[in-house]
């Protein structure tokens, strides 16, 4: 049977920082009671203002940056009720954390060429996975995609982490002209990536879609990394779940539970 | 200091998990420290695996959450192999749920339950549509609640506890029913039938249209159901409904809930139960009192003339 991750915690931490990143988006960063242990790239915490604050459930949000020790910290976009709250929180003031959870990305691809295809703020979960892939960062390659510049948050992290990256921008303000699914088919044209790498995806809906029609036709070994409406995060409530494929992984169910199950999936385990 | 009874069943604490809330895994125990959960109910098991309703399963509103999961579950053989080998051993006693859609189903559910070591008292979830009955719940029907908890008194020995439903007008004839069929505690309540549409795409928020509400804006209705249960039967009752404190847990008892079952507050903190023991013990400490001395302690007030 599948269970919660052995090292899931849950407690309160302090927030240490908050700062704000382009009109919409904010990092926050938290002092956790006690270190979690090495994490792969990938995983989330189910993060909810310690006051009471909010809505009745916490949000499942990307781990960002963890230092292996109490410090981590997370890179949000303010979409709505939830992430609002998080985002009025200040210095001093404490969050209610659970963490870390899901699965995160596959480590047996390390030795293999792997793309990072980020929409916006889906770009979060790939900072840790750029770093953690120093020994391979010729192998290693980001298209980092958003509407406009100001949407590609963090440039700088980005820019100055291991692996190769590559902008692109809907309005051309910024790299490519087009969205990253666009950018990869130039990257893979124009011989700069090659179609035998491993494609990991994070963003928003409609990218996450194109990319997994673009994946399944190019039959490239494809991963998402996916966000559902989610109860608890620790796999008990059932509200999460994702269609399985009737040939993957999961094929004896027809559901996955996204969230201790996933978030990342192959392409071929789910009906997406 | 936490100790508590409900009927035979001798219990930790008066912290009970919500069925459906704290699924078929007993991994997420972890979180908690020992003592501080009552007692684990396991989510509803039915006769045949059921896949649920499709997503969105859960939406939101203020005060609360939204879902309509389906009763999603592998089936009572998964259960009996996969699901209850996991509890056995546990420090805590653990609750078996069982849902159906006929009389028979129940039964088999029960007598299943009956035979499996690891379950010490089994809750029968009468909120399931009664497909003989027109598909209204079990729950709304003192008749159809007497036909399936006299069954299921036949097939077990063990704690009998049946969980009604709120989304009815009168509580009193429906806890009699659950009494005079041989129940030995009953919860009350689940969640409140509610719908959530969203204009814009002209469709109900939920993947299956209505939505059962629970948290703390359902806490209300459920003290007032407890109240009723507790007026009209001498069994013990187990509030169930929005308990998310010490306070709330305290406001029930005093009511005259035997124990509280916990859920919605359960996503927010995964350690809720030993949160809320924790405060439980210190305000019980600070206001120089017991559970048993606040239990049915309620004072109604008097008609004014």
């Amino acid at each position: 049977m599948v269970s919660l991750s052995a090292d899931a915690r849950c407690g309160s931490a302090l927030i240490t920082n908050t700062r704000s990143c382009g009109n919409d988006a904010f990092v926050l960063e938290l002092q956790l009671s006690a270190p979690i242990g090495e994490l792969r790239a990938g995983r989330f915490a189910m993060l909810s203002p310690e006051n009471g604050a909010g809505p009745v459930i916490p949000r499942p949000i990307s781990i960002y940056d963890y230092d292996g020790g109490i410090k981590i910290s997370f890179l949000i976009q303010i979409l709505g009720r939830g992430t609002r709250v998080l985002a009025a929180l200040r210095p001093g003031h404490k969050v209610s954390i659970t963490v870390p959870l899901g699965n995160g990305f596959p480590e047996t691809i390390f030795n293999r060429e792997a793309v990072a295809v980020a929409g916006g703020v889906g770009c979060a979960p790939f900072l840790t996975w750029l770093r953690q892939r120093e020994a391979q960062s010729k192998n290693t390659h980001m298209i980092y995609g958003a509407r406009s510049a100001d949407r590609l948050y963090e440039l700088d992290a980005f820019q100055q982490a291991p692996g190769r990256l590559v902008c692109a921008t809907d309005d051309g303000s910024l790299g490519f002209v087009g969205n990253a699914v666009q950018a990869v088919q130039t990257e893979i044209a124009e011989g700069r990536i090659s179609s035998d790498a491993v494609f990991l995806a994070c963003g928003p809906a409609p990218l996450l879609h194109g990319f997994a029609a673009w994946a399944r036709e190019q039959k490239v070994e494809a991963y998402l990394s996916l966000e559902t409406y989610m109860g608890c995060g620790i796999g008990v409530c059932n509200a999460c779940p994702t269609p399985s494929s009737e040939s993957g992984a999961f094929s004896d169910w027809p559901w996955v539970k996204t969230c201790i199950q996933g978030p990342v999936f192959r392409l071929s385990d789910i009906r997406f | 200091m936490l100790n508590t009874r409900i009927g035979s069943l001798e219990l930790s604490s008066p912290l009970l998990t919500a069925s459906g809330t704290f699924g078929h895994d007993p991994s997420a125990l972890a979180f908690l420290k020992p003592g501080d959960l009552g007692a684990l109910v396991l989510k509803t098991v039915t006769l045949e695996p059921r896949h649920g309703n499709p997503t969105p399963r859960m939406c939101e509103f203020t005060g609360g959450v939204m879902n309509s999961i389906g009763l999603e579950n592998r089936g009572l053989e998964h259960f009996q192999q996969v699901v209850a080998p996991d509890f056995s051993g546990l420090a805590m006693p653990v609750i078996g749920n069982a849902g159906g859609h006929a009389v028979d189903d129940y039964v088999a559910m029960v007598g299943a339950m009956h035979e499996m070591p690891c379950i010490q008292a089994i809750e029968v979830n009468l909120s399931c549509p009664n497909v003989a009955g027109g598909s209204l719940p079990f729950a709304t029907d003192p008749d159809a609640i007497q036909r399936v908890m006299q069954a299921c008194r036949e097939a077990t020995d063990k704690p009998l506890w049946a969980k009604l439903s709120p989304n009815v007008t009168r509580m009193a004839p429906l806890a009699l029913a659950c009494e005079s069929s041989g129940a030995d505690a009953i919860t009350v309540g689940n969640t409140v039938l509610g719908l959530a549409v969203d204009w814009r795409t002209r469709k109900p928020a939920l993947g299956a249209g209505f939505g059962g509400m629970s948290g703390p804006a359902i806490r209300p209705i459920a003290m007032r159901m407890v109240y009723e249960a507790v007026q009209a039967v001498n069994i013990p009752v187990i509030a169930c409904g929005g308990a998310q404190s010490a306070d709330d847990i305290l406001d029930f008892t005093v009511v005259g809930a035997a124990a509280v079952q916990i859920g919605t507050a359960v996503f927010r903190r995964p350690d809720a139960f030993s949160i809320i023991a924790a405060e439980l013990r210190q305000i019980l400490h600070q206001a120089s009192t017991t559970l048993d001395e606040l239990r049915g302690s309620l004072e109604w007030p008097g008609r004014v003339s």
